[in-house]
Parts: structure tokens; sequence; C-alpha cells
């Protein structure tokens, strides 16, 4: 075997095991130029469903896909495939490279799924949770439901939106956990968090986590808190290394998810 | 053979005689030219009439009782996807489209079903935007139906089997066909979807006898045809300009009214400078040769999807003490239209919803354009949105009030460009939106009267979110619509007062209901999501 043979040979044995590992990992996942040529893909292929920023616009949002568990691989067979009776269509002429280079700078647009550099300590970081989340998150069956479950937030929030959360620097709220106040025609107000809603009536979880349904007309008001429920949390409550560790912990937790079939 | 076997045998003979020579009636062109009949034996065209007014004669049913209303049955389709369709009756049977190409024959008094028909639909098909289809029309003893894969077909309506099947264009090349046909003396009328896709598009008439061809009109005409000078280049060949959505047709005049979808590539200017006729058009098309007689276009170079892919509205107004042969239109763009189906000039035109991009209609008919309202890889923000003030959902008009009633949208968006590659086939929209919302500009909908005389508001009932329902109006002063949160909604239609809500578990996308008697009473129709439901009031 020549140099050059062995060149060859060793290079596509690089590439086979790329390709090989391709069934659970994009093998372009952070190349800058992937990154460059996907978004020009994306934005000629997918956005007009999607939207510019993957948030959906005709077709659903898809910045949370590898958060709710799919994987690069089960992402690349849509992506070439479709989804048979919808209007996801098969790409048959997407060549895989630029399958890989579209899913490379959807990652960019998604949040990471990804422990970042690891940073403080994840033990620490339970305890710093337990004192201050738990009581509103739920983490692997345990905890509070008025706010999001964060079993699998580290995968699905980038170390920076995690921080700002935390910190207060976050407007708004995700859909279901709208603050509201209910005043009934007679009785004390209710105070929860909103599920669901239409002209005629209103879904919330109050206080003590109780789901109920009320008839808009049985209310004498429904006030639509602006601010979300979640509290600041500044450093004169949670310091630099116990909001590190906070984050560290978060990053580490990979929940079950009934949404992505195991 | 013994003494009584031979009258029964002419006693058979006979009873078999008299069964073929008494057939079911057939579906005759009178008797869709005369709309909507006072007994509310039928609807047998996609819009009630050929105005497409959808108002029925019908009064059992009131502000007064229609809380009384109660379901006589519900249908479920079993298949994938939601109805867009208006479903046609005759003879006490429901005919009716589904998505997935998939249609049915159903007895109208207990929503059994007698027939189902299923088209296998190629895998590679990609048609925008859904798997959907509008409805039938009718004739004789078929029915007419458009294909996801860009065919016409027609059905034995006693049977559903296939009796002739047109192929309108290759789905391969990124033809689809979703809209209603309607049948205007012997021709079927029908359009091709695609406008995502760089086709060029066109209405179409078929022998309802044969399903031979009878004339093409292409919707962007070719070089050496008065508007192809619209297009820079070759940029005809790609142009979109599909049809969807169905249209009009005025006896008397001989001509038919259709909408014309977006010039493609949907967002990217530079791709397709000029007005890009027919276009974002109204087309007034003769009957028998499919030439064009006049054309008005809404929206000249739109680079925001706004389809005129809405459905006109045909009545007789009298206006400033002058009868008028009047054609309303609600388009995507946010202006409401009255024109004078004649000719096609305007008599009114004003926003019916927030528009940044134009304010007025200047007197030589063409929008009065605000300037930075030109997508590119920026982005431009727009009011309204992609999907419009209004879009596909049937509006509804009442003579005897003189109101024009629309499900209208206040949304915006951003609005991206970039050059795109046109490959046969594939997505060709160089483009794309972003949903935008402010406190300024919030998101929601509403149902609005519009006097059609000035374009003023008469009355608004709001909803929470944009509702996509279509529209029924009846003689007894009653409106019929949908919230985009499953509620079916009945208002008095003179001041939009609430009168009755159903939660139905999914919303009015794209359909109205429809109404009609059943063994003396008035029924209620409404395909919403995958059921349709049948309303009366108690015996």
């Amino acid at each position: 075997m020549t140099w050059r043979t062995f060149c060859v040979v060793a290079g596509w044995f690089i590439v086979a095991s790329a390709l090989t590992d391709a069934q659970t990992k994009n093998p372009l996942e952070g190349d800058q130029a992937a990154i460059r040529g996907g978004m020009g893909l994306f934005r000629a292929r997918c956005a007009d469903c999607h939207g510019m920023d993957a948030h959906g616009v005709r077709g659903p949002d898809i910045t949370q896909v590898w958060a709710s568990g799919r994987t690069d691989e089960g992402l690349f067979t849509t992506i070439k495939n479709g989804i048979t009776g919808t209007e996801m269509p098969a790409q048959p002429r997407l060549f895989d490279h630029e399958t890989w280079q579209i899913l490379a700078y959807l990652r960019t647009l998604a949040a990471s799924s990804r422990p970042e550099a690891s940073r403080g300590d994840a033990e620490s970081g339970k305890k710093i949770y337990q004192a201050n989340c738990v009581s509103c998150h739920r983490v692997d069956g345990t905890g509070g439901r008025l706010g999001p479950d964060l079993s699998r937030i580290g995968a699905a929030r980038s170390r920076e939106v995690l921080e700002l959360r935390i910190r207060g620097g976050v407007e708004g709220f995700l859909p279901g956990f709208e603050p509201v106040t209910l005043t009934p025609q007679t009785g004390t107000a209710i105070v929860g968090v909103k599920k669901n809603e239409d002209l005629f009536s209103v879904q919330i979880m109050d206080s003590r986590e109780r789901i109920q349904g009320y008839d808009k007309s049985s209310l004498k008001e429904l006030q639509n808190n602006p601010r979300s429920a979640m509290p600041a949390f500044g450093s004169n409550r949670i310091s630099e290394k116990d909001l590190d560790d906070l984050i560290r912990y978060l990053q580490t937790l990979r929940g079950f998810d009934p949404a992505v079939i195991q | 053979m013994t003494r009584l076997a031979l009258p029964l045998v002419i006693l058979g003979t006979a009873l078999l005689s008299a069964q073929q020579a008494t057939p079911p009636a057939l579906v005759t062109t009178q008797e869709i030219a005369d709309g909507l009949p006072r007994d509310g034996s039928r609807w047998v065209t996609f819009g009630g009439s050929y105005t497409n007014q959808r108002h029925s004669p019908l009064t059992q049913i009131t502000p007064a009782n229609v809380k009384g209303l109660v379901p006589q049955w519900t249908f479920q389709t079993g298949t994938l996807g939601n109805f867009e369709t208006t479903p046609l009756l005759r003879d006490n049977i429901l005919y009716v489209t589904g998505p997935q190409n998939v249609a049915w024959a159903l007895d109208a008094r207990t929503g059994r079903q007698i027939w189902r028909y299923r088209r296998e639909l190629p895998s590679d098909l990609t048609a925008c935007c859904g798997l959907v289809n509008r409805g039938f029309a009718m004739l004789g003893d078929k029915l007419f139906m458009v294909t996801l894969d860009a065919h016409l077909l027609a059905l034995d309506m006693r049977t559903g089997n296939i009796v002739w099947d047109a192929t309108l264009e290759q789905y391969k090349n990124g033809y689809a066909s979703t809209i209603a046909p309607i049948v205007v003396k012997d021709k079927v009328i029908v359009g091709a979807a695609g406008g995502e896709f760089g086709i060029r598009g066109f209405i179409d008439a078929y022998e309802a006898n044969t399903g031979k061809r009878a004339w093409r009109f292409y919707t962007i005409p070719a070089p050496g045809e008065p508007g192809n000078d619209t297009w820079a280049g070759d940029s005809w060949k790609t142009g979109g300009a599909s049809v969807w959505v169905t249209g009009a047709y005025d006896p008397d005049l001989n001509l038919l009214y259709y909408g014309v979808g977006n010039p493609g590539p949907d967002y990217h200017s530079e791709s397709r400078l000029g007005d890009n006729l027919y276009a974002a058009s109204l087309v007034a098309i003769d009957a028998d040769t499919g030439k064009l007689r006049w054309h008005y276009q809404f929206t000249p170079h739109d680079v925001h999807d706004w389809d005129a892919t809405e459905v006109p509205i045909l009545a007789d107004l009298t206006i400033s003490g002058q009868p008028r042969k009047v054609l309303m239109f609600a388009n995507r763009n946010g202006f409401y239209y009255t024109l004078d189906r004649t000719n096609g000039r305007i008599i009114m035109a004003k926003p019916f919803v927030q528009t940044t991009w134009a304010k007025e209609i200047g007197k030589d008919g063409r929008p009065m354009t605000e300037p930075g309202h030109t997508p590119d890889e920026t982005g431009e923000i727009t009011c309204p949105d992609i999907t419009g003030g209004t879009n596909f959902w049937p509006p509804t008009f009442d003579p005897s009030t003189r109101t024009f009633f629309v499900n209208a949208r206040e949304a915006c968006m951003t609005f991206y460009a970039w050059k795109p590659d046109y490959k046969a086939g594939e997505r060709f929209t160089g483009g794309a939106g972003q949903r935008y919302t402010s406190t300024t500009m919030p998101v929601y909908g509403a149902l609005r009267a519009i006097d059609p005389t000035t374009g003023e508001r008469k009355w608004e009932f709001k909803y929470l979110r944009p509702s996509t329902a279509g529209l029924l109006t009846t003689a007894s002063g009653l409106i019929f619509s949908g919230d985009n949160d499953g509620n079916l909604l009945a208002l008095d239609s003179r001041n939009g007062t609430l009168l009755w809500r159903y939660q139905m578990g999914a919303n009015l996308h794209g359909t109205s209901a429809i109404t009609y008697m059943i063994d003396g009473r008035q029924h209620v129709l409404v395909p919403a999501g995958t059921t349709l439901t049948a309303w009366a009031l108690p015996q």
C-alpha cells in the first residue's frame, strides 16, 4: 500500500466512521461553513413554513425538536422523507450533506441540547435548586407544577438563556403559564396560571395546583398579569458561583419525555 | 309455468320497467342557476348560487329560537386532515369531499354513509397548502371533484365510481388542485393550485359529459399576448398565479369571475419586475370561450403572498340612485372592493383591516403604496400579514339589509426576501415571514358587517384570535360563524349580538355552515375538523 493509497483508505474510514456515527450525531454540527450553507438551504426550503426563526408560521415551531428528544438521525430522516399525510414534503433531491447542513443551522436556532463547557458543581446546584425552585418547578416527577417542568430544560435552553431567565432578564412566559387572577361574582379572588381560554371560558391551574375551568359569565373580572410569576433571582439571592452550580445541575438533567418514542 | 307464476312474472317485469322508466331526477343547469330554493330542498353549488351569496331564504330557525338547536347526528371522516369543504345536498343526500381526496355520499336524515370514494395519492406529492378539498360540483347524474395530483374526476352520484378522469397538469411540476368546481351550462370550471411551486396558473373548462377540455385561460399571458410585458424576462414562465378558490358566474353577462393567486416567487421583487398580470387580480372570462373580457388587479406586483383567491360575491344594488351590477370582494391585501362587474371599474374601495402598505386606492384604480414595504434580506414589517386581512374562507351577503359579512384578521408580519432558484416541482417562494406582535399592533380577529356602497363598518364581533371560518346568513336574520377556538356561533345579522354557541372541538377552518330542509325541519350542517354535524330545532 502506497502512502497515497493509505491516505485514501484512511480518509474513507474516517468518512465511513462519521457516517456510521451519523446515525445518532450530525457530522457537520458546529461547522461554520456548513452552518452558513444550512442557513441558505433552511431559508429556501424550510423558512416559508417554519419561519425565519424556525418558530413556526404555516408549519410548526421546530426550535425545540432536540429538546423534545428527537435525534439527529430521526430529524435527518424526517427532512429526507417528509411526513406522509401532512404538508411536510420529502426532499428527494436534497443531498445528504445538505440535510446535515440544514440541521447544523437549525441547531443554532434551537437551544443547545448538550451541556456546554463544564462550569459549576451539579451536586451543589441540586441543593440550590431544591431550596429555591422546587416549589414551582418539577424535575423527574418531583416538585411543583405551577411553573414549567424542568426535567429536560438543560437540553432545551442555552446557558445564556437559563442565566437570563433566572436573573429575571427575560420578559414574558410560556403558553400555559400566564399568571392570571379570577374574581368570581361572589367569593375571594383565585390566583393561578392560565392553561387555556376562549371567548366564553378560561381554564387555569390555581395556586393549590388544582386545574379548573370557569365560565366567564360567572366572573366579575379576569385579570391577566403582565409579568411572569417567576421571581428574579439577583446576585443578592443567588451568587455567581451558585448560579454556575444551579445551571450545571440543570444541564445534567435528561428527564423522561413522553412525547418522545423511546 | 303455473297459473300463478305468469302474473308474478308480468308484475315483476312491470315493476322493473317502472323503476327503469323513472330514474332519479337528474341535476339540471336550471336548478343550479336558480340557486337556493324557498323550500330548502337543495344546495347544489359551492356558494349556494352562482352569486356566492350564501344567503338562505329559510326562516324556521330564527334569532328567537336558535338557542334551541340540538344536534341530529355527527359524521366522522376517519381520515387524517380536516374539512375545508362545502357539502352539497340533493334529494336528501349529502355529497361531501374531505381531506386526502376522500369523498362520501351520506343520508342527510341520519348521517349514515351510502358510499365512500378514496383516491390513491402519489407518495411524492408536494401540494401546498394542506391536503384538502373544497367541494363537489354536480350535473346530471355526475359529481365533479378535483384532486391533489391535479386531476378532475367525474363520479357517478349513485355509486361514487369514476366516470371519467381528466388530467389538468403534471403534479410533479408543482401543480395541484383543491378548488370546488362549478358547472356552467355543460361545462365544469376548475383551476390549478401551485403558486408556491413556480407553476403557470390557469382556469379550465371541461365538457361535463366527456371530460374533454373545452378551453383554457392562462392567468399569465404568453409572449405576444397583452399583459406579458408586465413580467420581466422569462419570469412569466414560473409566475404562479394559481386559482384555488371558486369564482362566481353571471348568466346574463355570461361572465365567470375568478380571483387569481399570488405571483411567484412570492416575496422576491427583483425576480419578476413589473405588475405581473393577472396575478393578484380578478378576471372576468367569457364562459363559452374562456376569453378575457376584463380584469382588475388588486395588488400590482404583489410581494406579500396576497393571493386574490377570496370568494367574489355578486349582487344588484342601487348606488347613488342608479341600479348597479356589482361584485363584492374582501381581499387578502386588507382592502374591501365593490366593483362594477360589467366592466371591472371600482365603485368603492376601502381598507377593512389595518393596512400599512397602502392607505387608499387612487382614482386610477391602483393602490397608493407606502414606501418601505418591499421585503429584503433584512426584513420589513407590513400589515396585513401573509395570511391577510381575510383569505379563502367564504364571506356572505344579506341582500335584504345590503350587508357584506367577512371574518377579518388584524395581524402584521416581518417579511424577508432573497433570490430563489427554480427547480421544477420544488417550492419557489424566495423569502419567508415571521410573526410580528406589538402592543400597538395586537393580533385578533373580528366578524365585520360592511356596507358595500360605502365600505363603512356597520358592526363587528371580536374574537380573541383571528378566525378562519366561513359564513352563512339566513333570511330570518341569523349569521353562522365560528371562532378559532372551536366555538360554532350564531349571531343576529342585524347587530352582531351573539345568540347561541356550541363548542365543536375544532374550528370551521375555511368551511361554512350550509342549511336546508329535511322532512319539514330546517337543518344547519357544520363541517369542523374531521366531523360533520347536523343541527335542527327539537321535533
